[in-house]
């Protein structure tokens, strides 16, 4: 039990354990709800607010925890979203170490650009590997629509991301 | 400082690491990446499933705020849509009916004999960068890898991955999509039949006019008639019978094989949800003439193809010339709507080349 209680208190495993239900809130309530044809991406969005609280090496980590999560249940390879969503937690993390003190707003901002970048990394990633088609116009289109609904929900995204990724001690 | 800056480059040399390894490993077919795959499905399957539960009645809200007054709409389009094709239907499923007959006399397949499981769509997919679908029927229904997937209008799409009570259809749209087809090119233009019979009587006859601008003066001592033909679409008017020699020899019957409809086949692929799959590789055979705006696209079928043949896909909308030998760039309007799929059927099809071997 207390074996437990110490594997639980890992921020590490609470991140799993979020993602687990984030990953399901995207596969279904918005994979369905689509503004502009759009499906907003609720992973990136954790990813880059983790990159944007706690910086570059959490947010790669968080990137490539929830990414490799991701790739598991989508057809394309697996190691694809680990490597856009940990670059784009990796631009969160880079893009709020040149402000001293960030404030809300310098976050979001921060929220928004490494949104429209995680989202374009994608297809990037997909070319490399030879699944070609998706580079196009369009994708400028999803980024922003993607940045924006990010923007929108990163407040509860932000509080979330806090209570998961912040190192508490043992509780034992 | 340094500290500080070692980790982070730690950190992302490892994150390329991971990513590189595990790309490699899976575009391997690794089993330890499809394991991995599954176990994490059994998992991931009932938290998804509680979920969908949960958020149905915000996604119900959204859809009642947002697309109530397009639904309505497209229900006055469908009432009129029925209304005109309600005659259609009639004739052309006589039509379907007896194809299948002659089909199945000449021993040729025929969809028809073909089994079908009917499926939900139960999810869309979550990514904007994969056209993909997902399905209520796995491989406990009998669905295999590779089958291709219908709804009431044409093809949707083919299984790309299988589970025990779901799959996963990629849709025609998506760059990964490529299936041989067959265009079929209609018949040029309306035949004009001119016959020209000649007598020794001074009869005056009218002008005749004739299509393309041209006529025929007859003032001097001989009678014009002219019949013309116009195709119907679906017909083709393959024979033409010579006028009747007076001498007692039986009349021939001579097939033009400029007037067949003529079959060429390419490789329709997709391009993402806001372009129009295309056609490539269509021979640009002097037989096989001008391709028409219009024209359908069915599926080729064969020992290879994942599909059986004659499933209608589309109709050309835009042919784009090329130079050289490349042949014609055919542009495809789908006649399924693939925005909005509810009720699917999984043809139970799969061809001679990728039966497993026991």
């Amino acid at each position: 039990m207390i074996r437990l209680l110490t594997i639980m208190s890992n921020r590490w495993t609470r991140l799993i354990l979020v993602m687990l239900i984030v990953l399901s809130l995207q596969t279904t309530i918005f994979a369905d709800l689509r503004p502009f044809g759009v499906a907003a991406q609720v992973v990136l969005l954790f990813v880059v607010a983790a990159g944007s609280i706690f910086g570059l090496a959490i947010g790669s980590l968080t990137g490539l925890i929830a990414g490799m999560m991701y790739d598991l249940i989508l057809p394309t390879p697996v190691g694809l979203s680990s490597l856009a969503m940990g670059l784009a937690g990796a631009t969160a993390g880079l893009l709020i170490y040149f402000f001293d003190q960030p404030t809300w707003w310098m976050r979001l901002i921060a929220i928004a650009v490494a949104s429209v970048l995680g989202e374009l990394f994608f297809p990037i990633a997909q070319s490399i590997v030879g699944i070609d088609g998706w580079l196009q116009l369009r994708v400028i289109k999803v980024s922003v629509v993607v940045a924006i609904c990010n923007v929108i929900i990163s407040p509860l995204a932000i509080l979330i991301c806090r209570w998961t990724l912040t190192e508490r001690k043992s509780v034992i | 400082m340094a500290g500080g800056q070692s980790t982070r480059r730690r950190a992302i040399v490892l994150l390329i690491l991971t990513s590189i390894i595990l790309i490699t490993l899976d575009l391997q077919n690794s089993s330890a990446v499809s394991g991995l795959r599954s176990f994490f499905g059994v998992i991931f399957r009932p938290v998804e499933s509680t979920t969908r539960v949960v958020t149905r009645p915000v996604s119900n809200a959204w859809h009642g705020i947002f697309d109530y007054n397009n639904v309505l709409d497209e229900n006055d389009q469908l009432r009129e849509k029925i209304a005109q094709q309600e005659g259609a239907t009639i004739a052309a499923a006589a039509s379907v009916r007896l194809a299948q007959e002659l089909l199945a006399l000449n021993g040729l397949p025929t969809l028809a004999g073909i089994n079908a499981v009917t499926a939900q769509v139960i999810g869309d997919s979550p990514t904007n960068f994969s056209q993909t679908i997902e399905i209520n029927q796995g491989s406990e229904s009998g669905v295999r890898v590779g089958m291709p997937v219908l709804n009431a209008a044409g093809l949707v799409g083919k299984i790309t991955k299988v589970f025990n009570d779901r799959s996963v259809v990629m849709l025609v749209t998506d760059p990964d999509f490529a299936l041989s087809i067959k265009v079929v090119n209609a018949p040029r233009t309306a035949i004009t039949t001119t016959t020209i019979a000649r007598s020794n009587a001074a009869v005056p006859s009218p002008v005749v006019p004739i299509e393309g601008g041209q006529t025929i003066d007859s003032s001097v001592s001989s009678t014009t008639s002219t019949t013309t033909t116009t195709t119907i679409a679906g017909f083709t008017p393959s024979v033409t019978t010579l006028p009747a020699v007076p001498s007692g020899v039986p009349s021939i019957t001579v097939p033009l094989a400029s007037d067949l409809a003529v079959r060429e086949t390419g490789v329709i692929e997709g391009r993402g949800p806001s372009r129009q799959p295309v056609v490539r590789f269509i021979d640009n055979a002097l037989r096989f003439g001008d391709i028409q705006v219009g024209v359908p696209i069915v599926t080729a079928g064969g020992s290879r193809s994942l599909s059986p043949p004659d499933i209608l896909i589309g109709k050309v909308s835009r042919v784009v010339e090329r130079l050289g030998s490349a042949g014609p760039l055919l542009e495809v309007e789908l006649v399924a709507d693939l925005s909005n799929l509810s009720f699917l059927r999984v043809l139970l099809y799969q061809p001679i080349t990728e039966k497993a071997v026991p």
